[in-house]
């Protein structure tokens, strides 16, 4: 794969002595303190300096981004790529699965979604439940394992759902299971009245379990021998979120769905919550925003389904303006598509809603990057966070600007001529070693009858 | 010896035969063969020795060992004597699935290894809910309980020098308790060396439908068997010491089925599920062997690092000979079909325990040529038989009876007129519990074909 | 909707209304005809919905609405050159969709006559500036659309985005007989994926032989199909007495060459079968979503096959291929000499169509090609060249006013004309922006 080229190329330049690189001389968007002419210093993977004069210190390795634009990493607060399984969507409250467990480095996306400049990306359970499972956020540090790869600093989360997905396989016409007749085919809620008593009565059993396991607490610091509670995977996840220890994702698409939600957050005191799609945010970005909550959407998207009938694509703009924190995602699974080109899907904030440059761009860094609670580290081009840094030959902002270089932790994960110089190299590697095993199979017994 | 026997075969050999009755049943046997060329696997080779076997036994090996007057001995000229080799991961002598296809069929799926295809999905008309309905969980079933002696399979694995295996239930997710058993004897009982192996676990959903359907499902529902297990167990202890005030806990084979686990067998194919699965084997805190590693080669590190053996599986991948002639293989494939069969000498060389499984292939004798193919690409031929011995041994604990020829073991071997690992090599015979087999002709129909006879076995003094 | 129209121009073309509905002199833009080399301080006179004049001084005859584009900048409308819009608004809702007629071959289907003109689809496409659409009557994928592979679904139509009706919308109704080349199809995912299929899935899987075996008894389908119509064809010129059949009535252009079979065909040996079946039945084809073309690439060239383009906008079809390889692959037609447009080929994606051509500017497509491919071009393949695709005298009037660069997401569409007329720009989008903008 191309990880093991990249090892090798690691390998044979040797890393920078004193782990110093500076990219100079470009236009540097820091997204939260303005735009200019100037050089960012790493050091040891840190943004030591950003200005318009900054100090090359001896022996650092130079990064001439002359002409060149620098972004800080994009980050996609909703994807699921790199994931080997997605829904658990056989219960309407899956919280027991962690997606993080699924996560597989190898994933050509990761590699894909690198080359489109994304440096972060938080990869998510599907929308196939009411409550689904717990999230993972990681870096493109592609070439890592899957534990390098988690960025382990961000707050834990877990997706929820509410609309057409989770109510699909509560309906005659929905979802089939092959060998199931409909009766027990059929998974309760079939409606939105029913996803918010699955929610409502997730959360309701959670407060009796915490409730029961401080009881337990309380007796044996007492001195009671008794048997403690059975500790319960679906409700751990849902007792963190009660306790503001976990993140909340919600899958929504409808005015009504959204306000149900936040009516039942109010009920339960949870705070911080992203709602993903959120396709008529805008037309409850005044309750969305009055409690504080959190709004992940797509530029553009419409029409697919009857619950996105309404959407529009001036909701970032819209809920932006009434005071909602906006992020814009690909929702991307599989492969990297939309993901890698998150700039060009912030420019259309500009084009749907007049929204300036600046704003554009914290939709896909810094908003996320709050979103996510990760912003201490990553989101803008500030001293002290992490060297996540895109460099980009025209203004990201448009269509005809590409990823030259990106760097994760200060270290160059992509570059777009190294990319291309790999190509032919690879081919003939690829052209050699199917001779060899075609040889190998002409003098091998016949007894390998089955496939890889 | 043991008491049973089949005069049928026995008169059916006469040269060798002398009828045991049961009368003489308590009489001490002694066999001997002398003048063969010793693998120990233990120790080093003997170039001309004796193995002295007792009841069943090894009693004695070296250069220069004493013959009791009464042992029957086998002139071992020209012949190697290895230690009985062990299927470390099978489903010989387990039923076969009822829809086994024949092998027509099984061409048309090439990706399935058998034992995925013995998890077609029942006619189950109940969908699970959770974990509480425990889906796909058969902790309760173990192999041992299971065993046919009349399985085909045996003669044929025998026939490649297997003399023992560890033998697995595969239905559903939990799929049972594996057995270590020897591949020859009357009675099923007579097989059995260990009854517990070991508690097969498998990601893959089938067999019954709704939760958990997804691997991450299924490790999520793995690790909640386990502490309600770890519950179960604290209840019981509760209720054991206070009955009168706590309640009695409800019986559950399920659980009761866990808390018998010594070790689980966990599948990892590659890097990417050899984390997965580590994190899941220290969450169920119970030992864990892997299984498959076709990836081996780029695993030894952290298979090394946290001590875990491995069970080859050494059906090395080639292409799909069904696949599309347009179909361009990707660069990760040529190079998985390239690397694969070096994971033998990659993990010998970083010191990780490894055996070999038979699984997937055509006949046991396959498991041969295929670390053939691997002794080509660099590995020690003392690693391979080890791997095939002495190490399978060690994996399930059963190193104390099988894997080499030492004072004390079981009389498991195979006398070959060659290399093992030299096509032209012939099994000549194998001893297994001191009984000696002598190899049944080759079916040339595949594994599982219906129609053959059953295990042939004779009985010397 | 005039009234809506009116009050959209009103402040760019005050003055517009007096004189006759399409004709009028827009004046001191910067005119990129598409055909030539961009023109500043340039006018464009207007006459009866035709471009009677381009250029720098322009006196026209008697009074004339005068319209100020002073900045702004003027195209000829895009083209979209496949697209279900019209029949199908919400893509999951089957009674909303009206592509995908059951049946292999309906080659009597016209895909204009149930273009709905009230399509919420048709303003919000039309605000970035595109002015037509071939409609196309095949299945949109995902079986939603009822049958998901006829092999012939109907005839496309050429549709401009305005008017009452659907025969006010025509610009040529047999644009194109859509046709589809079967694909071996071999359900594929290898490794992590197959662990993970339910054993159900995993028993449907069929082999190579069994594959082809299918797709060749649909090839042959598609032979007995078009042999049946030639020999009716052949009849009806020989004047014998034949039972009329709508289907191969239909297919009589198609064999004639006269009218353009637009093949869907993916990858490589898609492609040369369907170049093969074309040169032997001697049919005029043009090759759409074409992704891998590989060796035939040269074949297209050298016989001068146009090809329809999907969307850039797709991650690359191979583990393997460069991460970049569909925003390439424009590049490498045109470096191929290959004549190819763009198609948006689903509907809320549509209004992306220029930024899709854009995407392969980076990637090594001249700008002129990229703009080309979404504007002359696709009249060229179309055949409506001689009316349209550029901003040239005597060509209709399909042309749009903007604050920049088309292709550029960040520019804004200020007006549109077809056939001279202007046309709304607000469409649902924007109606429900202002009225929850303006929610208290």
């Amino acid at each position: 794969m191309r990880r093991m080229i990249l090892t090798a190329v690691f390998l044979a330049s040797g890393l920078p002595a004193a782990d110093i690189t500076v990219v100079q001389n470009g236009t540097i968007h820091t997204v939260t303190k303005g735009t200019f002419k100037g050089s960012i210093v790493i050091r040891d993977g840190k943004i030591a300096e950003v200005g318009e004069k900054v100090m090359t210190p001896a022996g650092a390795r130079i990064v001439d981004a002359t002409g060149k634009h620098v972004i800080p990493g994009i980050i996609d607060a909703h994807t699921h790529i790199a994931l080997d399984s997605i829904n658990e969507g056989s219960v309407s409250v899956s919280s027991m699965v962690d997606v993080t467990e699924m996560l597989n480095p190898e994933s050509v996306s990761i590699y894909q979604a690198l080359a489109g400049g994304v440096t972060v990306c938080n990869s998510m359970h599907g929308s196939a439940n009411s409550i689904g499972g717990r999230n993972v956020v990681f870096k493109m540090r592609w070439g890592a394992d899957a534990r390098g790869l988690v960025f382990d600093k961000a707050k834990p989360s877990l997706k929820m759902a509410l609309g057409e997905n989770p109510k699909r396989q509560g309906s005659p016409q929905g979802l089939q299971i092959p060998g199931l007749s409909p009766p027990q085919n059929l998974r309760y809620p079939g409606t939105r009245l029913g996803v918010e008593d699955v929610i409502r009565d997730a959360f309701t059993r959670a407060r009796a379990y915490q409730r029961e396991w401080k009881d337990y607490e309380t007796r044996k610091a007492r001195g009671e021998k008794l048997l403690p509670p059975r500790r319960d995977l679906e409700l751990e996840p849902l007792v963190e979120v009660l306790e503001g220890k976990r993140l909340v994702h919600a899958h929504c698409y409808r005015a009504d769905e959204i306000l149900m939600l936040i009516r039942v957050f109010d009920d339960f005191n949870i705070r911080g919550v992203t709602f993903q799609h959120v396709l008529e945010g805008y037309k409850v970005a005044k309750e969305i925003a009055e409690r504080g909550h959190y709004a992940s959407t797509f530029s553009d998207w419409w029409s697919y389904k009857v619950e996105a009938f309404d959407a529009i694509p001036y909701n970032a703009a819209i809920m932006h303006r009434k005071g909602v924190l906006v992020s814009l995602n690909s929702d991307d699974a599989g492969g990297a598509e939309l993901m890698r080109r998150l700039n060009t899907e912030a420019a259309k904030v500009i084009k749907y809603g007049g929204l300036s440059e600046d704003e554009a761009l914290a939709m896909i860094t810094i908003n996320p990057a709050k979103q996510l609670a990760i912003d201490q580290w990553v989101g803008s081009i500030e001293t002290g966070k992490d060297a996540d840094l895109v460099i980009y030959d025209k203004h990201p902002l448009s269509i005809y600007s590409k990823v030259e270089k990106v760097f994760i932790d200060g270290r160059q994960y992509f570059d777009r001529d190294e990319d291309m110089s790999r190509r032919p190299k690879i081919e003939a590697e690829k052209e050699g070693l199917r001779k060899k095993l075609l040889d190998q199979q002409k003098q091998a017994m016949p007894q390998n009858r089955r496939p890889s | 010896m043991r008491k049973n026997s089949l005069p049928a075969l026995a008169a059916a050999l006469p040269v060798f035969a002398f009828l045991i009755t049961a009368a003489l049943a308590e009489t001490v046997n002694w066999t001997a063969i002398r003048g063969a060329r010793i693998v120990p696997v233990s120790g080093p080779v003997i170039e001309k020795g004796t193995v002295l076997m007792r009841n069943g036994v090894i009693a004695a090996v070296g250069a220069q060992v004493d013959v009791p007057a009464s042992a029957w001995v086998i002139e071992g000229n020209g012949l190697t004597v290895y230690p009985g080799l062990i299927d470390a991961l099978s489903t010989w002598a387990l039923p076969q699935p009822a829809q086994a296809q024949p092998a027509a069929a099984r061409g048309a799926q090439p990706q399935q290894p058998p034992q995925q295809q013995q998890q077609q999905p029942q006619q189950q008309q109940t969908r699970s809910w959770g974990p509480r309905d425990r889906p796909g969980t058969f902790s309760w079933v173990k192999a041992a309980d299971q065993l046919q002696p009349g399985d085909p399979r045996l003669g044929q694995a025998r026939n490649a020098g297997f003399t023992s295996a560890a033998v697995f239930p595969r239905q559903g997710i939990v799929a049972g308790h594996g057995a270590i058993i020897n591949l020859g004897g009357k009675t099923a009982g007579d097989m059995v060396v260990a009854p517990e192996a070991g508690l097969y676990l498998a990601l893959r959903p089938s067999g019954y439908t709704g939760f958990p359907s997804t691997p991450m499902g299924i490790m999520a529902y793995f690790r909640q068997l386990w502490f309600d297990a770890g519950h179960y167990r604290q209840a019981l202890a509760l209720y054991a010491a206070d009955p009168v005030n706590i309640p009695r806990p409800a019986y559950d084979r399920a659980l009761e089925g866990i808390l018998g686990a010594k070790r689980v067998l966990l599948p990892a194919a590659d890097p990417v599920q050899l984390e997965r699965m580590l994190g899941l084997a220290g969450d169920l805190k119970t030992p864990a062997v892997f299984y498959g590693a076709v990836r081996g080669y780029e695993m030894a590190a952290r298979l090394k690092e946290t001590g875990t053996p491995v069970i080859l599986n050494v059906r090395w991948p080639t292409r799909d000979r069904d696949a599309d002639p347009e179909d361009q293989d990707s660069y990760r494939e040529l190079r998985i079909r390239d690397l694969a069969p070096t994971s033998p000498a990659v993990l010998s060389q970083a010191g990780v325990k490894w055996a070999v499984s038979s699984d997937g292939l055509d006949s046991p004798r396959a498991v041969l040529r295929a670390l053939k193919q691997s002794i080509d690409r660099g590995l020690k031929p003392e690693d391979a038989l080890r791997a095939l011995t002495l190490s399978a041994a060690e994996i399930y604990g059963a190193a104390d009876r099988l894997g080499s020829i030492e004072g004390g073991k079981i009389a498991n071997l195979v006398l070959a007129d060659g290399d093992l690992f030299n096509d032209s090599t012939r099994v000549r015979m194998v001893f297994i519990d001191g009984v000696r087999y002598l190899p049944e002709p080759e079916a040339p129909a595949p594994q599982g074909a219906p129609g053959r006879g059953p295990s042939h076995s004779e009985e010397e003094q | 909707m005039s009234i809506v129209r009116i009050a959209c121009l009103a402040a760019l073309a005050a003055a517009a209304f007096a004189a006759e509905n399409n004709t009028f002199l827009l004046r001191n833009a910067t005119v990129h005809p598409v055909s030539g080399p961009a023109m500043e301080n340039a006018s464009v006179l207007v006459v009866d919905g035709r471009i009677a004049e381009v250029g720098a001084k322009i006196a026209p005859k008697g009074k004339v609405k005068v319209i100020e584009a002073r900045g702004l900048h003027v195209y000829p409308g895009m083209i979209d050159s496949g697209s279900p819009i019209g029949l199908a608004e919400i893509a999951s809702v089957r009674e909303t969709v009206d592509t995908g007629e059951i049946g292999d071959f309906n080659p009597q289907l016209r895909a204009l006559i149930a273009v709905n003109p009230s399509s919420e689809h048709i303003p919000v496409v039309r605000a970035n500036g595109i002015t037509s659409v071939l409609v196309t009557p095949g299945s949109t994928g995902g079986g939603r659309g009822g049958a998901a592979g006829s092999l012939i679904a109907g005839q496309a139509s050429l549709m401009h985005l305005d008017g009452w009706t659907w025969e006010e919308m025509e610009i040529r109704r047999g644009a194109a007989m859509q046709m589809t080349w079967p694909a071996i199809q071999m359900p594929r995912g290898r490794g992590g994926d197959i662990e993970a299929m339910l054993p159900g899935l995993a028993a449907r899987r069929i082999t190579f032989a069994e594959a082809r075996r299918n797709q060749q008894q649909q090839v042959q389908k598609i032979q007995d199909f078009f042999d049946a119509a030639r020999r009716y064809q052949k009849a009806k010129a020989a004047g014998e007495a034949v039972q009329p059949d709508l289907r191969y009535e239909a297919m009589i252009p198609v064999l004639e060459g006269k009218l353009p079979v637009m093949i869907t065909a993916v990858r490589e040996r898609e492609i040369r079968e369907a170049l093969d079946f074309a040169a032997r039945e001697r049919l005029k084809i043009v090759l759409a979503g074409v992704r891998r073309p590989g060796k035939a690439l040269e074949e297209i060239a050298k016989r001068n096959i146009p090809v329809i383009l999907g969307t850039t906008f797709v991650p690359p079809l191979e583990e393997d291929d460069p991460y970049d390889d569909p925003f390439t692959l424009p590049a490498r037609l045109h470096q191929a000499g290959v004549k190819f447009a763009f198609a948006s080929f689903g509907t809320q994606f549509a209004r992306n169509l220029p930024y899709q051509a854009a995407q392969a500017v980076p990637f090594g497509l001249p700008y002129d090609e990229a703009l080309k491919s979404v504007t002359l071009n696709a009249a060229q393949i179309w055949g409506i060249d001689a009316e349209y695709g550029s901003i040239e005298k005597g060509k209709y009037a399909d042309l749009i006013v903007t604050d920049g660069d088309p292709l550029e997401i960040r520019t804004q569409v200020k007006m549109m004309f077809i056939r001279g007329a202007p046309v709304d720009l607000e469409s649902k989008h924007t109606r429900l922006y202002k009225r929850y903008s303006a929610r208290p």
